[in-house]
């Protein structure tokens, strides 16, 4: 009912007078576009939460190491491992949205 | 449905993209200043003798940091009184309105928002040491300028939606100028932020040690540049729509695949920006402090802000992937 009531809705929105009638929209259609919305927001706000997260442990590091300069490199390790770490939602959401888009471009 | 004439879809258009517009352009700004304001205030009661000098650091900071809603203001004024030609009314007319209210709109919160920390953090310092500060308003004004830098992008990108003819057509059209303004919009948002934490940072560093402004200031310039990418990623995409993708087929996809690019990109950026900012902030107060050790910092803060901003490199490559590939 839901899927009925949203074709009707984009068919009236897709509807230009000036030009020839919209073409019947497909079920297929609106899985597709429905698909790439999807791998757009899964993408857009899953990059939020490590862009944050990161910049916390690089500022951190920043500080420490103006702090005690001689463990420099250690620092710098326990950075990079920290933001490693709170990469991986990202990569998530980068292997999700990637699997939705390929499944849409492989799958027609 | 015949109650939805193309003319009706061009005023709804209108209203949507000037409260869009106003709406968030006016946020950010208030907050800005707000926060100078509280410094401000907070360094008098301190400080009484010094309440001159705070009240003319307040005042500036706060009118630079209002020019984000400025802008605001004159492209909402724009969608709003703009004559809209008769060939050109249409759904994808109405859908440029409100997709230049989006990226003005929240395209200026973050610039806004941004500009308050380093007037907030001038005017604490103004009171700490009143003598200083010509030196503390000059390095404010560069940091707010380059805080700024986001909202122009977004006023560039909403005045070429407003002004240039459409030529996607339908659905397409729709898709287009809504996604050019979520990925300007939002992708200005974060940048703007992060600007603008990393200026304050330089500004509370230099307060406290004021000779290390040469070096503090360089830190500031590099953090704010590298803070900024998302917003030159959502410009990138943004013009890619706006012109690369002309001929599109008016289909339900192809509105779905640029709508998606726009929040990818947009939202994606988001994040690396506030966190490029938040390294930039710990780095800036630190060369502040110890300027001797300015190139390890400036080294690490690199590193960091790089591995933050891989997920806003994420976000353009899926952005790209909906845009050239599905």
């Amino acid at each position: 009912m839901d899927a009925s009531f949203m074709t009707v809705l984009v068919q009236a929105v897709a509807a230009q007078p000036e030009e020839v009638a919209a073409t019947a929209i497909q079920g297929t259609d609106l899985i597709k576009a429905g698909a790439l919305i999807g791998a757009g927001i899964c993408m857009g706000f899953g990059a939020i939460g490590p862009g944050i997260g990161e910049g916390f442990a690089a500022g951190k590091a920043c500080e420490a190491i103006g702090r005690s300069p001689e463990n420099a490199g250690l620092l710098t390790r326990t950075m990079l491992i920290g933001q490693a770490v709170s990469e991986s939602t990202g990569i998530y959401s980068l292997v999700v949205a990637l699997v939705i888009l390929f499944g849409v471009v492989l799958g027609g | 449905m015949e109650v939805l004439t193309p003319e009706v879809w061009v005023e709804i258009g209108r209203y949507v993209g000037a409260g869009l517009a106003l709406g968030f352009g006016g946020i950010g700004a208030a907050i800005g200043m707000g926060m100078a304001a509280a410094a401000a205030n907070e360094g008098t009661m301190r400080q009484p003798v010094a309440q001159g000098h705070l009240m003319r650091t307040m005042l500036i900071g706060q009118a630079v940091g209002g020019s984000p809603s400025i802008f605001a203001l004159v492209v909402g004024l724009l969608i709003f009184y703009m004559p809209v030609s008769p060939e050109e009314i249409g759904l994808p007319k109405a859908a440029a309105l409100a997709g230049a209210g989006l990226a003005i709109g929240i395209g200026c919160l973050g610039s806004g928002v941004g500009c308050g920390w380093p007037a907030a953090a001038a005017c604490g310092g103004v009171a700490r040491n009143p003598k200083r500060s010509t030196g503390i308003m000059s390095l404010m004004i560069i940091g707010q300028a380059m805080a700024q830098s986001p909202s122009i992008f977004a006023t560039v990108i909403s005045l070429i939606l407003l002004f240039r003819p459409v030529s996607a057509v339908g659905m397409a059209g729709v898709g287009v100028a809504i996604g050019a303004g979520i990925a300007m919009g939002a992708g200005a948002l974060g940048p703007g932020i992060g600007s603008g934490t990393t200026a304050g940072g330089a500004l509370r560093g230099v307060s406290n040690w004021p000779r290390s402004q040469g070096i503090t200031l360089r830190t500031m310039l590099i953090g704010q540049a590298v803070s900024q990418t998302p917003a030159i990623f959502g410009l990138l995409v943004a013009f890619i729509m706006m012109f690369a993708l002309a001929d599109l087929e008016p289909t339900i996809v192809n509105f779905a695949k640029t709508i998606g690019a726009g929040i990818a990109v947009g939202l994606g950026g988001v994040g690396p920006g506030i966190g490029s900012g938040l390294a930039g902030e710990t780095a800036c107060l630190a060369s502040a402090t110890r300027p001797r050790l300015d190139a390890l910092v400036l080294r690490t803060m690199l590193i960091g802000q790089a591995v933050s901003q891989s997920t806003a490199i994420y976000a353009l490559i899926v952005a790209l992937i909906l845009i050239y590939l599905v």
